[in-house]
């Protein structure tokens, strides 16, 4: 049965809850085999696209193992997600383009945006369950502080 | 045992030498006076030449208080000029990279080339009585070095030779950036809340290095690890001996015996640490290029460059990025932790945490020894005119 636009919102959001739990397996269980994860940023200075990850669906799921083993900030990354548009994209595949902002909440409370970009997803809707071919988080913030071991 | 008040607070039953005075980070007068006896006076990297490829290209950056706009002109050389108009001071150039064979100030349109100077002053017949004109006022120029492909600036007209300041410091560097052109892949730019010699600190000293899940398995557990053995040039910049380090360690991670930069083995690990505030890791197969823009003494612009061979294949620069990234920029392994430490430093002592900071490893000048940190001080305390270890001293003495 294909999946309804209900189905690939709540896989969206589903991802972002699950990577705000730091459910990394969860997370990995959304991602379809050949899965695979970017994030890119443009650089006014250098005039050009910046890949600040590239993986496939291996990588990132070592990757995400290894997070716990980090020296890591010690506040929470939350993610506000906006779905704005679904488009076909051809065969059992949908385009979706999703409005990101983080946000990082300090131990003591205080909260700031961490993180303004949007998900630019691929999602396979031809099985039982909706799941992600790829993912392009695109970052408009380009000072995320000392950085994040866990991907947006 | 834990310490009485009396206890902590007394100096450090050590050499001088071999412990700082952790107001060095904090005090706003130590800052003012560095920025003066320091960053004013000394070659500063601003960028790589691959970022002024073309004719025309320019970037913009600030340096110890001064903006400033660098540039390649028609005849391929760099130069760099004070960023603010002759007439009211505005920013002449607000863009952070461009391209542009003049450039107007917003404010009143006065007119600049790219070699400074002013072109164009609108209704200027109303500066006849004063006499104020174009010729004299073109942007003031600043001493620009380029060295494999690093460019560096100097805001002292008086201070020495770029040559005479680094002397042979960047002998590991010829083979690796001096063969084939390279470019700037990444830059990440991220403002610390710590004090920039807290950041330099990092690059300076390994005996951190267990504070990183990856270089605890690909460094330090590499042969040779604590054998290395740093050298210290004139003017305190610094290396250590190269060594093999083991990518493969890690999960999914290549050995790095592919593609590597021009004269390196595989799994070769350099590191050029240059005073007072720039650092150039080389892995292998990517390298990184730190620079840092002190704000204050508890905020620092620190920029990070990956470089890659310039014009290679898109198979190429993607293994390239991959390493650059396992390790650096937001999401890599190992950059979050050389900033959360020295973030961490910064919050406990700005309000009254550990008074002296210790550098008093010796390891024969090898590995986790702290000789290139004490060579640094010994240079901040001779610039500066007091020594890191009481740098609220009245007497002017230069650290040992």
């Amino acid at each position: 049965m294909a999946a309804s636009n209900d189905d690939i919102r709540g896989l969206i959001y589903r991802s972002c809850l699950h990577l705000d739990a730091e459910r990394f397996a969860d997370y990995i269980a959304l991602c379809a085999d050949d899965f695979r994860y970017c994030i890119t940023a443009y650089s006014p200075d250098l005039r050009k696209d910046m890949v600040w990850l590239d993986l496939n669906r291996t990588e990132l799921a070592t990757l995400l193992e290894n997070v716990p083993n980090h020296v890591r900030l010690p506040g929470k990354l939350i993610r506000q997600a906006s779905v704005y548009t679904i488009e076909p994209n051809g065969g059992a595949t949908v385009a979706t383009t999703t409005a990101l902002i983080v946000t990082y909440t300090e131990p003591d409370g205080t909260s700031r945006v961490y993180a303004v970009g949007r998900y630019h997803d691929r999602i396979d809707v031809g099985g039982a369950a909706p799941l992600l071919k790829s993912r392009d988080v695109r970052l408009e913030t380009r000072d995320l502080g000392p950085g994040s071991h866990v991907p947006m | 045992m834990s310490r009485t008040e009396a206890e902590w607070s007394q100096r450090p039953r050590l050499a001088p030498r071999e412990y700082v005075s952790t107001q060095i980070y904090t005090d706003p007068d130590i800052f003012a006076r560095e920025r003066e006896r320091i960053h004013r006076a000394v070659w500063k990297f601003a960028c790589h030449e691959s970022e002024l490829a073309s004719v025309n290209d320019f970037r913009t950056f600030d340096h110890a208080g001064t903006p400033l706009v660098v540039v390649r002109g028609p005849d391929g050389v760099i130069r760099t000029f004070v960023n603010s108009c002759s007439h009211r001071g505005a920013l002449v150039v607000r863009e952070a990279a461009g391209n542009a064979a003049h450039w107007t100030c917003l404010f009143h349109h006065w007119m600049y080339d790219i070699s400074g100077a002013c072109t164009a002053i609108p209704r200027d017949q109303a500066y006849a009585e004063s006499g104020v004109c174009k010729a004299e006022s073109g942007l003031r120029a600043v001493r620009t070095a380029v060295r494999l492909g690093m460019v560096f600036v100097n805001l002292d007209d008086t201070a020495p030779a770029f040559d005479d300041y680094v002397g042979d410091a960047f002998e590991q560097l010829e083979p690796v950036m001096g063969a084939e052109p390279l470019e700037v892949i990444q830059l990440y730019r991220n403002v610390v809340n710590a004090n920039w010699k807290l950041l330099q600190e990092v690059q300076m000293e390994l005996y951190h290095e267990n504070l990183h899940f990856v270089n605890r398995q690909v460094a330090m557990g590499a042969p040779g690890y604590f054998a290395r053995k740093w050298k210290i040039y004139p003017n305190a910049h610094g290396t250590l001996e190269p060594m093999q380090q083991k990518y493969e360690v890690i999960a999914g991670w290549e050995q790095r015996a592919e593609k590597t930069l021009p004269g390196l083995k595989p799994g070769e690990f350099r590191i050029v640490d240059l005073f007072p505030d720039t650092c150039i890791i080389v892995r292998t197969t990517v390298m990184r290029i730190d620079t840092m823009v002190p704000f204050g003494p508890d905020k620092t612009l620190l920029e990070s460059r990956g470089l890659g061979i310039k014009g290679e294949s898109a198979a190429d620069r993607a293994l390239r990025t991959k390493h650059h990234n396992q390790y650096w920029g937001p999401f890599g392994r190992n950059y979050a932790e050389d900033v959360i430490a020295p973030e961490a430093v910064h919050r406990a002592i700005k309000e009254g945490g550990t008074p002296y900071g210790l550098f008093a490893r010796h390891e024969d000048e090898r590995g986790q020894d702290d000789v290139l940190v004490r060579s640094f001080y010994a240079e901040w305390g001779r610039r500066m005119g007091v020594a890191a270890s009481d740098p609220k001293a009245r007497a002017v003495r230069a650290a040992e």
